[in-house]
């Protein structure tokens, strides 16, 4: 037996597909947690020339290389929403399934590179820039995570031609991902 | 079969106008990649403004890309731009509003004083970092200096004379130790004063506004500033 459908499935009261809609609304909450994150660590970061010191030890090449990573699962999500919006459920879940990929891409090389610190003694506690940098990257990568899980539910229903339309949605969310690590790598990583 | 319809048509030309914008985006995508290459090389040369425009400039230049045509914002209906925008401003507001306590470590009749100890220590680290590898065993005695310390911690409000005139302490009831008062070394003995550094005002009865710093400095440091104090005693 069917269930029906949510109304919000269906209906477009603002002229924005509900689910759209509600990706945006979350999203406008996300500009806030990582905006406040980020906003405090620029002021702080201005605020202590010491931090220079311990941010001379991230690693830009590994920074640099997961932006080429997010860059490029960014690229092969809007690639599954143009291949959904043609209705071409199979060939969308491929390229949902390459974003995964990179998702899974971007995590391993955050553990490596994070192992490596931690062993150097750059634990989140060691001073105000590590707790910063574990604290915005890890809040990052656990969204990488979530969208990771959510992407392959999407996938699977969009194999078998089904809720295409959340194929964007989810390519909306990860694009947003991509965006605030656009910010973190400079802040991060090239800032010295 | 009316199901599988009805999900399309949330998608369909007539019910969504946003649907169906599809800009080159292989195109974008190596115009990503491109200002990715320029980000990393611009920071190379040193240049502060250089950097500025390569590492943060083009980070914007980026994100603009990916929001409005990966995220389709550019054609998304007005009320989308209204939720970010509000967020933004929101964000903005909460920078503004905190930033001049935060970028400074002192103010007319303030003084972030942990944030400035914080600041010290940090430089001093870095400035002697050879030396704090060697001995990592103490890295927290790298750089303490009983004079500075009592400057950047004690002075706000028993004055860098010593004389309980600190900026801060005026406003204060009781007002903080004068060290240059013969009457106040004419009650206590140094073991007292090792005893209220460490342990606070109010372990001897005294205003629990003078905190304990046991957690701060080791018995060493404590040792050292007490007998800076001491400098202060009349015909010391």
């Amino acid at each position: 037996m069917a269930f029906p459908k949510p109304q919000a499935t269906l209906r477009s009261a603002t002229g924005i597909p509900t689910g759209r809609l509600a990706v945006w609304w979350l999203l406008a909450s996300e500009v806030v947690i990582f905006g406040g994150v980020l906003g405090s660590y620029l002021m702080h970061r201005l605020g202590h020339p010491e931090w220079a010191e311990a941010a001379s030890h991230t690693n830009t090449w590994i920074g640099a290389f997961n932006t080429f990573v997010l860059l490029t699962s960014s690229f092969t999500a809007v690639l599954a929403h143009q291949a959904a919006e043609k209705g071409d459920g199979k060939k969308a879940a491929g390229f949902l399934v390459l974003t995964i990929g990179g998702a899974l891409t971007f995590l391993m090389v955050k553990s490596y590179e994070w192992t490596v610190e931690i062993l150097e003694g750059f634990t989140i506690t060691a001073n105000g820039f590590w707790s910063f940098y574990y604290t915005a990257a890890g809040l990052h990568a656990l969204h990488v995570i979530a969208g990771a899980i959510i992407m392959g539910i999407v996938a699977a229903d969009a194999y078998r031609g089904r809720e295409l339309q959340r194929v964007e949605l989810i390519g909306i969310y990860w694009h947003f991902v991509d965006v605030v690590w656009i910010f973190l790598f400079p802040l991060l990583y090239i800032a010295k | 079969m009316a199901e599988h319809h009805d999900q399309h048509g949330a998608h369909g030309a007539g019910h969504d106008e946003h649907a169906g914008h599809h800009p080159n985006y292989k195109k974008i995508y190596f115009t990503l990649l491109g200002l990715l290459v320029v980000s990393v090389v611009g920071p190379v040369f040193g240049i502060v403004w250089v950097t500025l425009i390569s590492a943060f400039g083009i980070a914007l230049v980026k994100a603009n890309l990916v929001i409005q045509n990966f995220m389709h914002l550019k054609w998304e209906k007005r009320i989308a731009k209204w939720f970010l925008t509000a967020s933004l401003v929101l964000m903005a507001l909460f920078v503004g509003g905190v930033s001049v306590d935060v970028l400074n470590h002192e103010g007319n009749n303030w003084e972030n004083i942990a944030a400035q100890a914080a600041v010290e220590r940090g430089l001093a680290a870095a400035a002697g970092e050879e030396v704090v590898e060697e001995e990592a065993a103490e890295p927290v005695d790298v750089g303490f200096n009983a004079p500075n310390m009592f400057n950047l911690v004690c002075a706000s409000c028993h004055g860098a004379a010593g004389d309980g005139k600190g900026a801060a302490g005026l406003a204060l009831d009781p007002r903080p130790a004068n060290f240059t008062d013969p009457a106040f070394w004419a009650e206590r003995d140094r073991a007292r004063i090792v005893n209220v550094i460490t342990n606070g005002g109010a372990s001897v009865g005294r205003s629990p506004l003078m905190v304990g710093w046991s957690a701060s400095f080791s018995a060493e440091q404590i040792e050292q500033l007490a007998d800076y104090v001491e400098t202060f005693r009349p015909g010391a």
